[in-house]
Protein backbone atom coordinates (compact mmCIF):
# COMPACT_ATOMS: atom_id res chain seq x y z
CA UNK A 1 0.00 0.00 0.00
CA UNK A 2 1.54 3.38 -1.11
CA UNK A 3 1.30 5.92 1.68
CA UNK A 4 2.66 9.49 2.94
CA UNK A 5 4.60 9.75 5.17
CA UNK A 6 6.87 12.72 4.94
CA UNK A 7 5.42 15.64 6.51
CA UNK A 8 6.08 17.67 3.98
CA UNK A 9 3.94 16.06 1.66
CA UNK A 10 -0.01 17.32 1.91
CA UNK A 11 -2.06 14.56 3.22
CA UNK A 12 -5.05 15.60 1.22
CA UNK A 13 -4.66 16.39 -2.31
CA UNK A 14 -7.66 17.08 -4.73
CA UNK A 15 -7.19 18.26 -8.05
CA UNK A 16 -9.27 19.57 -10.65
CA UNK A 17 -12.62 18.61 -9.12
CA UNK A 18 -15.92 19.03 -11.05
CA UNK A 19 -19.52 18.42 -10.24
CA UNK A 20 -22.36 19.39 -12.29
CA UNK A 21 -25.97 18.11 -11.20
CA UNK A 22 -28.07 18.18 -14.30
CA UNK A 23 -26.98 21.57 -16.13
CA UNK A 24 -25.57 23.07 -13.64
CA UNK A 25 -21.61 23.12 -13.01
CA UNK A 26 -22.03 22.89 -9.19
CA UNK A 27 -17.91 22.96 -8.22
CA UNK A 28 -15.96 23.75 -11.49
CA UNK A 29 -11.42 22.87 -11.28
CA UNK A 30 -11.29 23.16 -7.67
CA UNK A 31 -7.54 22.48 -6.57
CA UNK A 32 -7.25 21.76 -2.68
CA UNK A 33 -4.51 20.55 -0.47
CA UNK A 34 -4.06 19.82 3.40
CA UNK A 35 -0.75 19.37 4.96
CA UNK A 36 -0.15 17.25 8.37
CA UNK A 37 -1.08 19.72 11.36
CA UNK A 38 -2.52 22.19 9.19
CA UNK A 39 -6.09 23.45 9.12
CA UNK A 40 -7.93 24.49 5.81
CA UNK A 41 -10.59 26.44 6.06
CA UNK A 42 -12.79 26.05 3.08
CA UNK A 43 -14.85 29.32 2.65
CA UNK A 44 -17.78 30.46 0.87
CA UNK A 45 -21.39 32.22 0.75
CA UNK A 46 -24.57 29.59 0.00
CA UNK A 47 -23.87 28.26 -3.20
CA UNK A 48 -20.57 28.58 -3.56
CA UNK A 49 -19.83 24.86 -4.33
CA UNK A 50 -18.02 23.89 -0.63
CA UNK A 51 -20.09 21.28 0.26
CA UNK A 52 -19.84 19.44 -3.07
CA UNK A 53 -16.48 19.94 -2.93
CA UNK A 54 -16.01 18.67 0.27
CA UNK A 55 -18.34 15.54 -0.58
CA UNK A 56 -16.24 14.57 -3.31
CA UNK A 57 -13.05 15.09 -1.00
CA UNK A 58 -14.50 12.90 1.76
CA UNK A 59 -16.15 10.27 -1.09
CA UNK A 60 -19.87 10.68 -1.02
CA UNK A 61 -20.00 12.28 -4.49
CA UNK A 62 -17.76 10.74 -7.12
CA UNK A 63 -16.47 13.71 -8.89
CA UNK A 64 -17.41 14.24 -12.88
CA UNK A 65 -13.48 14.82 -13.63
CA UNK A 66 -10.63 15.43 -11.34
CA UNK A 67 -9.09 13.50 -8.44
CA UNK A 68 -8.66 12.95 -4.61
CA UNK A 69 -6.00 11.32 -2.70
CA UNK A 70 -5.90 10.55 1.18
CA UNK A 71 -2.52 10.27 2.67
CA UNK A 72 -1.38 8.90 -0.72
CA UNK A 73 -4.70 6.61 -1.48
CA UNK A 74 -6.48 7.60 -4.74
CA UNK A 75 -10.31 7.84 -3.29
CA UNK A 76 -11.48 5.91 -6.71
CA UNK A 77 -8.90 3.58 -7.11
CA UNK A 78 -8.60 2.43 -2.86
CA UNK A 79 -11.42 3.46 -1.91
CA UNK A 80 -10.82 1.32 1.34
CA UNK A 81 -7.71 2.28 1.90
CA UNK A 82 -8.65 5.84 1.45
CA UNK A 83 -11.27 6.07 3.77
CA UNK A 84 -9.28 4.19 6.14
CA UNK A 85 -7.36 7.35 6.13
CA UNK A 86 -10.12 10.25 6.44
CA UNK A 87 -12.70 10.81 9.13
CA UNK A 88 -16.06 13.21 8.59
CA UNK A 89 -18.12 14.96 11.26
CA UNK A 90 -21.02 15.82 8.98
CA UNK A 91 -23.38 19.16 9.73
CA UNK A 92 -25.89 17.21 11.21
CA UNK A 93 -25.78 15.08 13.81
CA UNK A 94 -25.77 11.18 12.48
CA UNK A 95 -24.64 9.22 15.16
CA UNK A 96 -26.66 5.76 15.81
CA UNK A 97 -29.41 6.70 18.07
CA UNK A 98 -30.12 3.21 19.27
CA UNK A 99 -26.42 3.20 20.96
CA UNK A 100 -25.38 4.56 23.98
CA UNK A 101 -22.58 7.39 23.31
CA UNK A 102 -19.65 4.70 24.25
CA UNK A 103 -22.27 1.86 22.05
CA UNK A 104 -22.17 4.38 18.71
CA UNK A 105 -17.99 4.82 19.79
CA UNK A 106 -17.53 0.69 19.80
CA UNK A 107 -19.98 0.48 16.65
CA UNK A 108 -18.49 2.68 14.78
CA UNK A 109 -14.91 0.77 15.32
CA UNK A 110 -16.87 -2.10 13.49
CA UNK A 111 -16.88 0.46 9.98
CA UNK A 112 -13.57 -0.71 10.01
CA UNK A 113 -10.67 -2.72 8.53
CA UNK A 114 -8.12 -3.85 9.57
CA UNK A 115 -9.68 -3.63 12.88
CA UNK A 116 -8.91 -0.89 15.34
CA UNK A 117 -6.11 -2.15 17.66
CA UNK A 118 -7.23 -1.63 21.32
CA UNK A 119 -10.52 -0.07 20.51
CA UNK A 120 -11.78 -0.41 24.04
CA UNK A 121 -8.69 1.38 25.34
CA UNK A 122 -9.16 4.43 22.42
CA UNK A 123 -12.66 4.56 23.61
CA UNK A 124 -11.91 5.59 26.89
CA UNK A 125 -9.39 7.81 25.62
CA UNK A 126 -11.40 9.55 23.46
CA UNK A 127 -14.18 9.94 26.32
CA UNK A 128 -11.58 11.24 28.79
CA UNK A 129 -10.22 13.70 25.88
CA UNK A 130 -13.95 15.04 24.79
CA UNK A 131 -15.64 15.20 28.10
CA UNK A 132 -17.37 12.54 27.96
CA UNK A 133 -16.91 10.05 30.30
CA UNK A 134 -19.63 10.70 32.63
CA UNK A 135 -21.93 10.29 29.49
CA UNK A 136 -20.97 7.32 28.21
CA UNK A 137 -24.33 5.33 28.92
CA UNK A 138 -26.16 8.38 28.28
CA UNK A 139 -27.71 7.82 24.74
CA UNK A 140 -26.89 10.59 21.95
CA UNK A 141 -30.16 12.12 22.47
CA UNK A 142 -30.20 13.19 25.88
CA UNK A 143 -27.03 15.32 25.07
CA UNK A 144 -27.02 18.58 24.70
CA UNK A 145 -26.03 20.26 21.36
CA UNK A 146 -22.19 20.72 22.56
CA UNK A 147 -21.42 17.70 23.74
CA UNK A 148 -23.55 15.75 21.00
CA UNK A 149 -20.99 17.78 18.57
CA UNK A 150 -18.11 16.36 20.32
CA UNK A 151 -19.58 12.45 20.18
CA UNK A 152 -19.54 13.35 16.25
CA UNK A 153 -15.71 14.62 16.31
CA UNK A 154 -14.41 11.77 18.63
CA UNK A 155 -16.68 9.48 16.43
CA UNK A 156 -14.93 11.02 13.48
CA UNK A 157 -11.28 10.70 14.42
CA UNK A 158 -11.88 7.23 16.75
CA UNK A 159 -9.52 5.62 13.95
CA UNK A 160 -6.73 7.42 14.27
CA UNK A 161 -6.80 9.43 10.59
CA UNK A 162 -4.44 11.38 8.73
CA UNK A 163 -7.17 14.06 7.40
CA UNK A 164 -10.34 15.27 8.72
CA UNK A 165 -13.27 16.88 7.70
CA UNK A 166 -15.24 18.72 9.67
CA UNK A 167 -18.51 20.10 8.11
CA UNK A 168 -19.73 23.14 10.00
CA UNK A 169 -19.29 21.90 13.60
CA UNK A 170 -20.05 24.33 15.55
CA UNK A 171 -23.43 25.62 14.25
CA UNK A 172 -26.34 26.04 16.66
CA UNK A 173 -23.98 25.81 19.34
CA UNK A 174 -23.54 28.32 22.29
CA UNK A 175 -20.24 30.40 22.48
CA UNK A 176 -18.91 27.91 25.32
CA UNK A 177 -19.77 25.01 23.52
CA UNK A 178 -17.85 26.14 20.42
CA UNK A 179 -14.58 27.61 22.64
CA UNK A 180 -14.74 23.47 23.37
CA UNK A 181 -14.76 22.39 19.92
CA UNK A 182 -12.41 25.20 18.67
CA UNK A 183 -9.81 23.72 21.48
CA UNK A 184 -10.84 19.91 20.40
CA UNK A 185 -10.17 21.26 16.85
CA UNK A 186 -7.01 22.82 18.22
CA UNK A 187 -5.67 19.42 19.62
CA UNK A 188 -6.18 17.78 16.45
CA UNK A 189 -4.26 20.05 14.80
CA UNK A 190 -1.35 19.37 17.61
CA UNK A 191 -1.59 16.03 16.70
CA UNK A 192 -0.53 16.23 13.40
CA UNK A 193 -3.65 15.61 11.34
CA UNK A 194 -5.03 17.34 8.50
CA UNK A 195 -8.33 19.35 9.21
CA UNK A 196 -10.50 20.55 6.24
CA UNK A 197 -13.14 23.05 8.10
CA UNK A 198 -15.99 24.67 6.77
CA UNK A 199 -18.21 27.45 8.57
CA UNK A 200 -20.26 30.15 8.68
CA UNK A 201 -18.90 31.67 11.19
CA UNK A 202 -15.73 34.25 10.38
CA UNK A 203 -14.40 34.46 13.77
CA UNK A 204 -14.13 30.80 13.78
CA UNK A 205 -12.59 30.52 10.82
CA UNK A 206 -9.94 33.66 11.40
CA UNK A 207 -9.30 31.63 14.92
CA UNK A 208 -9.21 28.21 13.64
CA UNK A 209 -7.44 28.07 10.14
CA UNK A 210 -3.88 28.02 8.96
CA UNK A 211 -5.05 29.24 5.45
CA UNK A 212 -8.48 29.82 3.84
CA UNK A 213 -9.88 28.67 0.67
CA UNK A 214 -12.35 30.93 -1.11
CA UNK A 215 -15.11 29.17 -3.66
CA UNK A 216 -17.30 31.47 -5.20
CA UNK A 217 -19.39 30.14 -8.06
CA UNK A 218 -17.69 26.81 -8.22
CA UNK A 219 -14.30 28.38 -8.46
CA UNK A 220 -11.26 29.00 -6.33
CA UNK A 221 -11.62 32.59 -5.57
CA UNK A 222 -8.89 33.00 -3.39
CA UNK A 223 -6.53 31.32 -1.19
CA UNK A 224 -3.62 31.89 1.35
CA UNK A 225 -3.66 33.11 4.76
CA UNK A 226 -5.98 34.75 6.04
CA UNK A 227 -4.84 38.39 5.54
CA UNK A 228 -4.07 37.98 2.27
CA UNK A 229 -7.56 36.48 0.84
CA UNK A 230 -8.75 39.66 2.62
CA UNK A 231 -6.11 41.86 1.27
CA UNK A 232 -6.87 40.34 -2.64
CA UNK A 233 -10.55 40.39 -2.21
CA UNK A 234 -11.81 43.35 0.44
CA UNK A 235 -8.83 45.27 0.88
CA UNK A 236 -6.67 47.04 3.80
CA UNK A 237 -8.61 48.77 5.23
CA UNK A 238 -12.67 49.50 5.52
CA UNK A 239 -14.15 52.80 5.49
CA UNK A 240 -17.23 52.85 7.27
CA UNK A 241 -19.66 56.01 7.54
CA UNK A 242 -23.44 56.32 8.23
CA UNK A 243 -25.20 56.52 4.42
CA UNK A 244 -26.88 60.31 5.41
CA UNK A 245 -24.03 61.40 6.55
CA UNK A 246 -23.96 65.16 6.22
CA UNK A 247 -21.31 65.33 2.87
CA UNK A 248 -21.28 62.06 1.80
CA UNK A 249 -23.32 63.17 -0.87
CA UNK A 250 -20.65 62.68 -3.18
CA UNK A 251 -19.35 59.12 -2.42
CA UNK A 252 -21.78 57.14 -4.63
CA UNK A 253 -20.37 59.22 -7.57
CA UNK A 254 -16.57 59.06 -6.12
CA UNK A 255 -16.56 55.26 -6.00
CA UNK A 256 -18.38 54.79 -9.41
CA UNK A 257 -15.72 57.04 -11.03
CA UNK A 258 -12.93 54.80 -9.38
CA UNK A 259 -14.63 50.93 -10.08
CA UNK A 260 -15.55 50.56 -6.49
CA UNK A 261 -18.80 49.64 -4.73
CA UNK A 262 -19.54 49.40 -1.20
CA UNK A 263 -21.81 47.26 0.58
CA UNK A 264 -24.55 48.67 2.95
CA UNK A 265 -25.26 47.22 6.20
CA UNK A 266 -28.04 48.69 8.45
CA UNK A 267 -27.49 52.41 6.79
CA UNK A 268 -23.41 52.25 7.38
CA UNK A 269 -21.55 51.95 3.68
CA UNK A 270 -18.68 49.66 4.59
CA UNK A 271 -16.44 50.94 1.90
CA UNK A 272 -13.35 48.53 0.93
CA UNK A 273 -10.18 50.76 -0.22
CA UNK A 274 -6.14 50.17 -0.38
CA UNK A 275 -3.84 52.77 1.31
CA UNK A 276 -3.69 54.83 -2.09
CA UNK A 277 -7.80 54.80 -2.20
CA UNK A 278 -7.76 55.56 1.31
CA UNK A 279 -5.67 58.96 1.40
CA UNK A 280 -7.45 59.71 -2.02
CA UNK A 281 -10.98 59.50 0.21
CA UNK A 282 -9.33 61.56 2.90
CA UNK A 283 -7.86 64.35 0.98
CA UNK A 284 -11.61 64.56 -1.44
CA UNK A 285 -13.69 64.26 1.72
CA UNK A 286 -11.76 65.82 3.69
CA UNK A 287 -14.86 67.67 6.33
CA UNK A 288 -16.21 64.15 6.54
CA UNK A 289 -16.28 61.89 9.89
CA UNK A 290 -15.78 58.48 9.42
CA UNK A 291 -14.27 55.04 10.90
CA UNK A 292 -11.54 53.08 9.23
CA UNK A 293 -11.26 49.62 10.52
CA UNK A 294 -9.03 46.41 9.12
CA UNK A 295 -11.34 44.32 6.77
CA UNK A 296 -13.24 40.73 8.47
CA UNK A 297 -14.02 37.81 6.75
CA UNK A 298 -17.31 39.20 7.14
CA UNK A 299 -16.38 41.88 4.43
CA UNK A 300 -15.13 38.90 2.81
CA UNK A 301 -18.32 38.07 2.35
CA UNK A 302 -20.00 41.23 1.98
CA UNK A 303 -18.17 41.56 -0.88
CA UNK A 304 -18.13 38.30 -3.09
CA UNK A 305 -22.18 38.86 -2.58
CA UNK A 306 -22.00 42.27 -4.18
CA UNK A 307 -19.37 40.85 -6.75
CA UNK A 308 -22.45 37.73 -7.35
CA UNK A 309 -24.82 40.71 -7.65
CA UNK A 310 -22.92 42.32 -10.41
CA UNK B 1 -21.72 -7.22 -11.63
CA UNK B 2 -20.50 -4.80 -9.44
CA UNK B 3 -23.63 -4.23 -7.79
CA UNK B 4 -23.25 -8.09 -6.40
CA UNK B 5 -20.35 -8.16 -5.15
CA UNK B 6 -21.12 -5.92 -2.58
CA UNK B 7 -23.33 -8.60 -1.21
CA UNK B 8 -20.08 -10.57 0.27
CA UNK B 9 -18.27 -7.50 1.10
CA UNK B 10 -16.70 -7.41 5.19
CA UNK B 11 -18.83 -3.88 5.54
CA UNK B 12 -22.05 -5.16 4.62
CA UNK B 13 -22.00 -7.75 6.97
CA UNK B 14 -20.49 -5.05 9.30
CA UNK B 15 -23.99 -3.01 9.11
CA UNK B 16 -26.04 -6.86 9.10
CA UNK B 17 -24.11 -7.15 12.16
CA UNK B 18 -25.40 -3.69 13.63
CA UNK B 19 -29.05 -4.47 12.56
CA UNK B 20 -28.45 -8.07 14.78
CA UNK B 21 -26.82 -6.26 17.65
CA UNK B 22 -29.79 -3.72 17.86
CA UNK B 23 -32.40 -6.37 17.43
CA UNK B 24 -31.04 -8.99 19.90
CA UNK B 25 -30.85 -5.67 22.83
CA UNK B 26 -34.88 -6.07 22.40
CA UNK B 27 -35.17 -9.39 21.64
CA UNK B 28 -37.75 -10.16 24.53
CA UNK B 29 -40.51 -7.94 22.89
CA UNK B 30 -39.28 -8.45 19.01
CA UNK B 31 -39.74 -11.90 19.84
CA UNK B 32 -43.36 -12.21 20.67
CA UNK B 33 -45.33 -10.61 16.84
CA UNK B 34 -43.13 -13.97 14.91
CA UNK B 35 -44.55 -16.22 17.47
CA UNK B 36 -48.11 -15.14 18.21
CA UNK B 37 -49.13 -13.77 14.32
CA UNK B 38 -48.78 -16.96 12.83
CA UNK B 39 -49.91 -19.34 16.15
CA UNK B 40 -53.38 -16.58 16.07
CA UNK B 41 -53.69 -17.08 11.88
CA UNK B 42 -53.37 -20.66 12.28
CA UNK B 43 -55.81 -20.75 15.30
CA UNK B 44 -57.98 -18.24 14.13
CA UNK B 45 -57.98 -19.25 10.50
CA UNK B 46 -57.12 -22.83 10.08
CA UNK B 47 -58.26 -24.49 12.87
CA UNK B 48 -61.32 -21.53 13.48
CA UNK B 49 -62.46 -21.18 10.18
CA UNK B 50 -61.38 -24.45 9.14
CA UNK B 51 -63.43 -26.35 11.35
CA UNK B 52 -66.70 -24.74 9.57
CA UNK B 53 -65.22 -25.79 6.14
CA UNK B 54 -65.50 -28.87 4.17
CA UNK B 55 -61.76 -30.20 2.91
CA UNK B 56 -60.39 -28.51 0.31
CA UNK B 57 -59.21 -30.14 -3.48
CA UNK B 58 -55.59 -29.46 -4.23
CA UNK B 59 -53.52 -31.00 -6.48
CA UNK B 60 -55.95 -33.78 -6.57
CA UNK B 61 -55.77 -34.16 -3.21
CA UNK B 62 -58.56 -33.74 -0.63
CA UNK B 63 -56.92 -31.33 2.50
CA UNK B 64 -58.49 -29.46 5.78
CA UNK B 65 -57.69 -25.85 5.53
CA UNK B 66 -55.39 -25.94 8.34
CA UNK B 67 -53.07 -28.20 6.42
CA UNK B 68 -53.28 -26.34 3.32
CA UNK B 69 -52.70 -23.14 4.95
CA UNK B 70 -49.47 -23.82 6.89
CA UNK B 71 -47.48 -23.89 3.68
CA UNK B 72 -49.20 -20.54 2.99
CA UNK B 73 -48.42 -19.03 5.83
CA UNK B 74 -44.81 -19.86 5.73
CA UNK B 75 -44.08 -18.16 2.20
CA UNK B 76 -46.35 -14.98 3.43
CA UNK B 77 -44.27 -14.55 6.51
CA UNK B 78 -41.15 -14.13 4.41
CA UNK B 79 -42.46 -12.41 2.12
CA UNK B 80 -44.44 -9.70 4.64
CA UNK B 81 -41.00 -9.79 6.98
CA UNK B 82 -38.68 -9.17 4.27
CA UNK B 83 -40.87 -6.37 2.60
CA UNK B 84 -41.60 -4.61 6.28
CA UNK B 85 -38.24 -4.77 7.14
CA UNK B 86 -36.70 -3.26 3.71
CA UNK B 87 -39.39 -0.76 3.42
CA UNK B 88 -39.88 0.84 6.79
CA UNK B 89 -37.62 -0.15 8.69
CA UNK B 90 -34.99 1.07 6.29
CA UNK B 91 -36.50 4.19 5.32
CA UNK B 92 -36.29 4.81 9.22
CA UNK B 93 -33.19 4.23 9.35
CA UNK B 94 -32.14 6.58 6.27
CA UNK B 95 -34.42 9.36 6.54
CA UNK B 96 -35.28 10.02 10.35
CA UNK B 97 -32.21 7.98 12.11
CA UNK B 98 -29.61 9.18 9.11
CA UNK B 99 -27.93 6.04 10.26
CA UNK B 100 -26.96 4.98 6.91
CA UNK B 101 -25.08 8.73 6.78
CA UNK B 102 -23.08 7.73 9.57
CA UNK B 103 -22.07 4.93 8.48
CA UNK B 104 -21.26 6.11 5.15
CA UNK B 105 -18.66 8.39 6.85
CA UNK B 106 -16.62 5.05 7.37
CA UNK B 107 -15.13 2.75 5.40
CA UNK B 108 -18.78 1.30 4.67
CA UNK B 109 -20.16 2.41 1.32
CA UNK B 110 -23.64 3.06 0.16
CA UNK B 111 -23.67 -0.43 -2.03
CA UNK B 112 -22.64 -2.25 1.37
CA UNK B 113 -25.45 -0.08 3.14
CA UNK B 114 -27.74 -1.22 0.87
CA UNK B 115 -26.94 -5.16 1.10
CA UNK B 116 -26.79 -4.85 4.66
CA UNK B 117 -30.67 -3.99 4.41
CA UNK B 118 -31.08 -6.37 2.09
CA UNK B 119 -29.25 -9.00 3.92
CA UNK B 120 -30.66 -8.00 7.17
CA UNK B 121 -34.91 -8.42 6.14
CA UNK B 122 -33.96 -11.56 4.26
CA UNK B 123 -32.29 -13.10 7.75
CA UNK B 124 -35.10 -11.38 9.68
CA UNK B 125 -37.39 -13.07 7.35
CA UNK B 126 -35.95 -16.60 7.35
CA UNK B 127 -36.09 -16.14 11.03
CA UNK B 128 -39.36 -14.82 10.99
CA UNK B 129 -40.07 -18.20 9.10
CA UNK B 130 -38.04 -20.09 11.52
CA UNK B 131 -40.38 -19.47 13.86
CA UNK B 132 -43.27 -20.17 12.65
CA UNK B 133 -41.95 -23.28 11.46
CA UNK B 134 -41.57 -24.07 15.51
CA UNK B 135 -45.38 -22.93 15.71
CA UNK B 136 -45.98 -25.51 12.79
CA UNK B 137 -44.17 -28.34 14.99
CA UNK B 138 -46.66 -27.36 18.00
CA UNK B 139 -49.84 -28.19 16.29
CA UNK B 140 -48.09 -31.35 15.06
CA UNK B 141 -47.02 -32.30 18.37
CA UNK B 142 -50.94 -31.60 19.15
CA UNK B 143 -51.74 -33.95 16.35
CA UNK B 144 -53.57 -31.22 14.51
CA UNK B 145 -51.15 -30.95 11.18
CA UNK B 146 -49.22 -33.51 9.93
CA UNK B 147 -46.70 -32.21 7.48
CA UNK B 148 -43.50 -33.63 6.00
CA UNK B 149 -41.38 -32.36 8.61
CA UNK B 150 -38.34 -32.25 7.27
CA UNK B 151 -39.01 -30.50 4.31
CA UNK B 152 -39.42 -27.40 6.90
CA UNK B 153 -35.26 -27.57 7.16
CA UNK B 154 -35.00 -27.75 2.87
CA UNK B 155 -37.24 -24.70 2.59
CA UNK B 156 -35.00 -22.23 4.65
CA UNK B 157 -32.50 -21.63 2.49
CA UNK B 158 -35.41 -20.89 -0.54
CA UNK B 159 -37.14 -18.98 1.89
CA UNK B 160 -33.85 -16.91 2.15
CA UNK B 161 -33.56 -16.22 -1.38
CA UNK B 162 -37.25 -15.30 -2.13
CA UNK B 163 -36.82 -12.68 1.12
CA UNK B 164 -33.77 -11.02 -0.49
CA UNK B 165 -36.02 -10.82 -3.71
CA UNK B 166 -38.78 -9.46 -2.08
CA UNK B 167 -36.08 -6.77 -0.17
CA UNK B 168 -35.07 -5.55 -3.28
CA UNK B 169 -38.59 -4.31 -3.98
CA UNK B 170 -39.03 -2.87 -0.48
CA UNK B 171 -35.70 -0.77 -1.17
CA UNK B 172 -37.18 0.53 -4.39
CA UNK B 173 -40.30 1.62 -2.19
CA UNK B 174 -37.23 3.09 0.12
CA UNK B 175 -35.65 5.04 -2.59
CA UNK B 176 -38.22 6.39 -4.69
CA UNK B 177 -41.56 7.37 -1.71
CA UNK B 178 -41.58 10.85 -1.36
CA UNK B 179 -42.53 11.02 2.51
CA UNK B 180 -43.62 8.54 5.62
CA UNK B 181 -47.11 9.84 4.63
CA UNK B 182 -47.03 7.52 1.29
CA UNK B 183 -46.04 4.69 3.31
CA UNK B 184 -49.50 3.08 2.78
CA UNK B 185 -48.84 2.86 -1.41
CA UNK B 186 -46.64 0.05 -1.60
CA UNK B 187 -49.19 -1.69 0.84
CA UNK B 188 -51.64 -1.25 -1.73
CA UNK B 189 -49.77 -1.78 -4.90
CA UNK B 190 -47.36 -4.73 -4.14
CA UNK B 191 -48.28 -6.58 -1.00
CA UNK B 192 -52.29 -6.54 -1.73
CA UNK B 193 -52.01 -7.60 -4.99
CA UNK B 194 -49.06 -9.97 -4.52
CA UNK B 195 -50.56 -11.74 -1.41
CA UNK B 196 -54.19 -12.24 -3.37
CA UNK B 197 -52.58 -13.83 -6.48
CA UNK B 198 -50.76 -15.72 -4.54
CA UNK B 199 -52.50 -18.71 -3.27
CA UNK B 200 -51.29 -18.50 0.25
CA UNK B 201 -54.16 -18.13 1.59
CA UNK B 202 -56.76 -19.94 -0.69
CA UNK B 203 -57.00 -21.70 -3.41
CA UNK B 204 -56.70 -18.93 -6.64
CA UNK B 205 -60.06 -19.06 -8.40
CA UNK B 206 -59.28 -20.25 -11.62
CA UNK B 207 -59.58 -17.40 -14.58
CA UNK B 208 -56.87 -17.27 -17.22
CA UNK B 209 -55.63 -13.82 -16.47
CA UNK B 210 -55.46 -14.44 -12.61
CA UNK B 211 -53.62 -17.70 -13.95
CA UNK B 212 -51.36 -16.05 -15.94
CA UNK B 213 -50.20 -13.58 -13.11
CA UNK B 214 -49.77 -16.27 -10.56
CA UNK B 215 -47.48 -17.66 -12.69
CA UNK B 216 -45.27 -14.51 -13.23
CA UNK B 217 -45.84 -14.06 -9.08
CA UNK B 218 -42.69 -15.91 -6.88
CA UNK B 219 -44.97 -15.88 -4.37
CA UNK B 220 -47.41 -17.95 -5.97
CA UNK B 221 -44.81 -20.49 -6.52
CA UNK B 222 -43.10 -20.57 -3.25
CA UNK B 223 -46.59 -21.27 -1.34
CA UNK B 224 -47.62 -24.08 -4.13
CA UNK B 225 -43.72 -25.12 -3.79
CA UNK B 226 -43.82 -25.76 -0.12
CA UNK B 227 -46.84 -27.28 -0.23
CA UNK B 228 -46.08 -29.68 -2.66
CA UNK B 229 -42.55 -30.32 -0.22
CA UNK B 230 -44.13 -29.91 3.18
CA UNK B 231 -47.78 -31.86 2.25
CA UNK B 232 -46.78 -34.24 -0.52
CA UNK B 233 -43.21 -34.39 0.46
CA UNK B 234 -41.56 -33.91 -2.87
CA UNK B 235 -39.56 -31.16 -4.89
CA UNK B 236 -41.46 -29.59 -7.92
CA UNK B 237 -41.09 -27.22 -10.39
CA UNK B 238 -42.73 -24.86 -8.21
CA UNK B 239 -39.50 -24.44 -5.90
CA UNK B 240 -37.20 -23.69 -9.22
CA UNK B 241 -39.46 -21.26 -10.78
CA UNK B 242 -39.68 -19.21 -7.53
CA UNK B 243 -36.04 -19.30 -7.17
CA UNK B 244 -35.25 -18.61 -10.47
CA UNK B 245 -38.16 -15.72 -10.11
CA UNK B 246 -36.50 -14.51 -6.97
CA UNK B 247 -32.27 -14.61 -8.47
CA UNK B 248 -34.33 -12.45 -11.48
CA UNK B 249 -36.09 -9.60 -9.49
CA UNK B 250 -32.60 -9.29 -8.06
CA UNK B 251 -30.34 -9.43 -11.21
CA UNK B 252 -32.94 -6.27 -12.29
CA UNK B 253 -34.08 -4.96 -8.89
CA UNK B 254 -30.42 -4.50 -7.05
CA UNK B 255 -28.82 -2.05 -9.91
CA UNK B 256 -31.97 0.08 -9.90
CA UNK B 257 -32.29 0.09 -6.22
CA UNK B 258 -28.47 1.21 -5.34
CA UNK B 259 -29.17 3.97 -8.72
CA UNK B 260 -32.19 5.31 -6.97
CA UNK B 261 -30.87 5.04 -3.65
CA UNK B 262 -27.54 7.28 -4.48
CA UNK B 263 -29.09 9.61 -6.03
CA UNK B 264 -31.89 10.10 -2.80
CA UNK B 265 -28.71 9.73 -0.11
CA UNK B 266 -26.55 11.82 -2.23
CA UNK B 267 -28.46 13.90 -4.49
CA UNK B 268 -26.95 12.39 -7.21
CA UNK B 269 -27.05 8.99 -9.33
CA UNK B 270 -23.34 8.09 -10.49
Amino acid sequence: MEAVDSIQEPLLVAHGLVKSFGEKRVVDGVDLTCAPGEVLGLLGPNGAGKTTALRMCYGFLRPDAGSVRIAGHDLTAAPDAARRALGVCTQDDTFDADFSVRGNLEQTGRYYRPRLPQLSQRIDELLEQFGLKEYEHHMPEMLSGGYRRRLMIARAVLHRPRVVFLDEPTTGLDPQARVAVWELVASLRAQGMAVVLTTHYMDEAERLSDRLLVLQGGKVRASGQSVHVLGDIVGEHIVVLPVNAPGAEGVPAWLTSRGLTASTVLGFWHVPLDARGLASFASDFPVLRYEVRIPTLDDLFMALAEEKKQ
Amino acid sequence: MSAFLPAFAWQSFAVLGRHWRVHLRKWHTALLPPLMEPLIMLLAFGVGLGSHMSTLAWNGQSLDYLTYLAPGILAYTAFMTSFFQSLFSAYVRMHFQKSWEGQLTTQVRLEHVVWGEALWAASMATAYAGMVCLVLAGFGISGSLQLHWFGLLLSLPLLFLAALAFSSIGLLFTATLPSMDHMGLPFFLVIMPVGFASSTYFPLPSLPVLDQVAMLNPLNHLAEGLRDLLIMGHLSWHLAAAAGLSVLMLAVLIPIDLRLLRKRVFGDSR
